[in-house]
């Protein structure tokens, strides 16, 4: 075997064990209650692949993810919050969120349409489906717009992160004034559960853990195969020289508008599974920490490999709730995530995904010097 | 013949600092055109112009009759103008393999590239710049590994690729070994006829080898234009480009 | 609406302190420096800790915070930023993990925490500093209402701006930091120990944070975290005023910070940052390299 069948072997034999792993878990693990925090951290592997596809592929660093996690986490969670008990039992015809009642103003109807200045906007998300939609066509619109003036203008390399950076915190302060329809700092909390065909997904269910597990398979594999493609490795191109690609022919904008928008329409898609496991949606999901915290992930993973970068946001998120049984491990933790991280920059630029070939590469080498060996002692004695 | 690249009256203006200064020219189709000039004459500022990295002030730039007088870079390489840069411009962190696959781009856009693979024309394409270009030994290799020389190749080989009707060769040479050029001049002169190329180049000995017609540019303006022979005789020329001392 | 000046004048000044070290480090180096706010964390914890174990008045925490925060910009230099310099976005994930380890540090008390050690001033609760009380009293000139704290910091980041102007444009050292803004190997080529300067350079603007926080803690609670959202203000300033200018700079932080002071009288405080965000995008969006930038690097 060559050194580079070695290496697709290898890969697509990471791939299947790690599908694998995730689908079949819970035959293992039947503590629900930890099968809905791997869940929530099968999430957080997706918004990894996300970044890599964004930042390893395309080589634009989106420090404001977490906007698109956010939206796409608001948009179900409001429909999920019409469905809940506490907002059906307004004594109404519609269903109303109790926090807007906290929040009307003396003498208001007590109806959707008008309850709150902008109520109104919640009125679509009665149905469930509208939300769901949304979590994905609202995160995809606002990239689309956001990369279309961004890449057209050729705001390039860091400034990119700046731009991506302002607007997640812009859109923070903008949910949390909109108090009367947002519920502000406290965010959307109480939430009814998804229900399809009258089958409700309650989070720590068996099945609401196949509705994450399968979804990142899926965007795995999707994820992948859009990278192959030749669209992919043009993207690639784009990343190493726009100009040279340019002169080829291609429109640089559109490769990046395209990507980036791909990459925003599986955060906004996570940020609806997270709200299914996880039964709330909060403005931290648009903190900076957050939006950078994907990253470390995704570096400490590998920047350049969308398996890697899953399974670093997998495994970090995984140690970090083993360590945070008590105060002060979690304390501790986060000292050792830090040393992780400038670690991993200075040391490690590729993450577990480079140490990992380089250990394939390792073993190719040494079984092709043994092979040499064997074939020179069976050469006739001179 | 022909005409393949018509530049007009081309004219860009600096801030009042003229590099390009009422620049014409014709080339006809399949020609190999060297355009000299001493340092600061206009001639790569003259590639920006004709292939839109800058965008010219008056004057214009017709390509078969067609004009692409300041399009986008992109539009004006899909209708045909391929570039190389003094610089070796290539994909750094993909094979050399991958490069050439990224210079297949006759259908350029996002969602006809979502497909794995090529067609089989387009592959045997492929192998036919590899032989021509030499880089079977490094078709696995990073470009961003490989000697000055085997990347100008490359880039020479992209354009090729790309199937640019007009090619653009902004020193090719530079920074290469007598043997490297003289495999690069082998290159371009396979090239004439099949492609139009208009090659900027300082190296004389190079010039010579590859040379027909010659424009001779001066202060961002045409100072002669005629076969290589009568141009190295050109009184105007002399003065202006090679100095008293003649060519070397 | 003179009153409507002073608030947005105070507002600016704040931004200009934090955004002044960030402009040296990032103008002048190429390093976005995550850390920076924890750096100016770290000042705020050496005024504290000065009061209480020194017994020092604000006067007296002002240098020294400045030396301490300068020696810790001075090793985080040595240990990980002299390895990425060119890596623009790897300094910035890598002095993300720094900041992370400094915040824990001081919370965790150096680590004595877990040993039950505790040392008074430290650990993840809030800490104050006490400000000389002639600095309290508000007093008025010609009927304006002057808050004596915050004109304090404006005098104290007008001269220290005055100082970097000196340091940078009037000194030898300040010509071998410009000569390495615009290019790095000509300098030196030029027999500039590039090295040294930069390691200076970046002490020099990490003391500046120092500075800051012993202003900040004036009239802000002190905590490990308190640094970590000024920093992201400190760059909006720097890039929109233009990498590697100090006017840009100064300008930057007197219009972002006369945008927050209007709208949040106009509206409230969450919508008028959400404004100076919008503007800042703006800006960006149109010119990428700032208001006042020059020309390549």
């Amino acid at each position: 075997m060559t050194r580079t069948k070695l290496f697709k072997y290898g890969d697509w034999g990471i791939y299947i064990l790690f599908i694998v792993i995730v689908l079949g878990l819970p035959l293992v693990m039947t503590d629900v209650f930890w099968l809905n925090r791997i869940a929530k951290y099968l999430v957080y592997g997706m918004l990894g692949i996300a970044i890599a596809l964004s930042w390893g592929y395309a080589g634009i660093l989106n420090l404001g993810q977490g906007l698109f996690f956010g939206l796409g986490a608001y948009m179900v969670a409001m429909s999920l919050k019409l469905q809940s008990y506490t907002s059906l039992q307004q004594g109404s015809d519609t269903p109303v969120p109790d926090f807007m009642l906290w929040n009307a103003e003396p003498g208001a109807p007590t109806e959707l349409c008008c309850i709150t200045s902008g109520s109104w906007l919640w009125l679509p998300f009665q149905a469930q489906w509208f939300g769901m939609v949304m979590a994905i066509v609202l995160p995809v619109i606002l990239a689309l717009v956001l990369s279309s003036a961004i890449f057209r203008l050729r705001v390039s390399g860091v400034y990119v992160a700046i731009i991506t950076l302002a607007l997640v915190l812009l859109v923070r302060l903008l949910i949390i004034d909109a108090q009367p329809i947002t519920n502000g700092f406290n965010g959307l909390t109480d939430l009814g559960w998804l229900t399809i065909g009258g089958f409700e997904f309650d989070p720590y269910l068996v099945s609401t853990y196949y509705i994450v597990a399968v979804s990142i398979c899926v965007v795995l594999l999707a994820t992948r195969w859009l990278v192959s493609t030749r669209a992919g490795l043009i993207l690639q191109s784009t990343r190493d020289d726009p100009n040279r690609s340019r002169y080829l022919g291609y429109d640089v904008a559109a490769y990046q508008v395209f990507f980036f928008t791909v990459s925003a329409g599986i955060a906004g898609f996570a940020g609806m599974l997270y709200v299914i496991a996880a039964e709330f949606a909060s403005p931290s999901f648009l903190d900076i920490t957050f939006s950078i915290s994907m990253v470390v992930w995704a570096a400490v993973g590998g920047r350049s490999s969308l398996i890697g970068a899953a399974i670093g946001a997998i495994l970090i998120n995984t140690i970090e709730a083993t360590a945070s049984e008590t105060e002060m491990f979690r304390e501790a933790w986060k000292l050792i995530i830090g040393v992780i991280f400038v670690a991993v920059v200075l040391y490690m630029p590729r993450g577990l995904a480079g140490l990992a070939r380089d250990a394939v590469g390792l073993f190719a080498q040494t079984r092709d010097s043994g092979k040499t060996r064997t074939a020179r002692s069976g050469a006739p004695a001179e | 013949m022909a005409a393949a690249l018509t530049i007009d009256g081309l004219e860009v203006d600096f801030g009042g600092f003229k590099a390009v200064d009422g620049m014409t020219t014709v080339i006809d189709e399949g020609e190999l055109r060297v355009v000299l000039g001493p340092n600061g004459a206009g001639k790569t500022t003259l590639m920006d112009l004709v292939s839109g990295k800058t965008p010219s002030t008056a004057g214009e730039v017709r390509l078969f009759g067609k004009e692409i007088t300041n399009w986008p870079e992109h539009q004006i390489a899909r209708a045909g103008v391929g570039r190389k840069f003094q610089i070796p411009s290539v994909f750094r962190d993909l094979t050399v393999r991958d490069n050439l696959n990224v210079a297949v781009s006759h259908e350029p856009r996002v969602f006809r590239n979502l497909r794995l693979g090529m067609a089989a024309a387009d592959r045997s394409r492929i192998d036919e710049v590899i032989a021509l270009t030499g880089l079977e030994p490094v078709l696995d290799t990073i470009a961003g590994d490989l000697s000055h020389g085997q990347m100008q190749w490359l880039e020479l080989g992209m354009l090729i690729t790309q199937q640019a009707r007009v090619i653009l060769l902004d020193e090719p040479t530079a920074g290469m070994t007598q043997a490297e050029t003289a495999k690069t001049a082998d290159i371009i002169l396979r090239l004439k006829g099949a492609h139009t190329i208009l090659v900027v180049e300082h190296d004389m000995a190079f010039v010579r080898k590859i040379a027909e017609r010659v424009t001779v540019m001066h202060m961002g303006k045409l100072l002669a234009e005629g076969p290589m022979a009568r141009i190295e005789q050109d009184p105007a020329v002399r003065e202006a480009y090679l100095g008293s001392g003649g060519v070397h | 609406m003179s009153e409507i000046l002073f608030i947005g004048l105070s507002l600016s000044s704040i931004l200009l302190l934090i955004a002044l070290g960030l402009s040296i480090t990032y103008g002048a180096m190429g390093v976005i420096n995550m850390a920076h706010g924890e750096l100016v964390m770290i000042g705020a914890y050496t005024a504290v800790l000065s009061g209480i174990y020194l017994n020092l008045n604000l006067f007296f925490a002002l240098p020294l915070a400045f030396v301490v925060s300068a020696l810790v910009g001075l090793g985080l230099e040595k240990l990980v930023i002299r390895r990425l310099y060119g890596r623009i976005i790897d300094t910035l994930l890598a002095t993300w993990g720094v900041a992370i380890i400094l915040q824990q540090l001081i919370r965790l008390e150096f680590g004595l925490s877990f040993f039950g050690i505790h040392i008074e001033g430290l650990g993840p609760g809030l800490q104050n500093m006490d400000v000389p009380a002639f600095l309290t009293q508000p007093f008025e000139i010609a009927g304006i209402p002057i808050q004596p704290y915050r004109s304090f910091i404006i005098v104290v980041t007008l001269l220290l701006t005055l100082l970097t102007w000196f340091l940078m444009y009037r000194t030898s050292i300040g010509t071998q930091v410009r000569a390495i803004m615009r290019n790095p190997q000509i300098a030196a080529a030029c027999g500039i120990d590039v090295r040294r300067v930069s390691a200076f350079t970046f002490a020099y603007g990490s003391g500046l944070a120092g500075i800051a926080g012993v202003l900040l803690a004036g009239f802000k609670t002190v905590m490990p975290d308190m640094g970590a959202s000024t920093v992201v203000d400190g760059f909006l300033v720097v890039v929109v005023g233009g990498v590697g200018s100090l006017l840009g700079t100064v300008l930057a932080s007197a219009l972002l910070g006369q945008i927050n002071g209007v709208f949040a009288i106009l509206t409230n405080d969450i919508l008028a940052r959400a404004v100076v965000f919008g503007v800042v995008i703006a800006i960006i969006l149109w010119r990428p390299r700032g208001l006042f930038a020059f020309k390549s690097r």
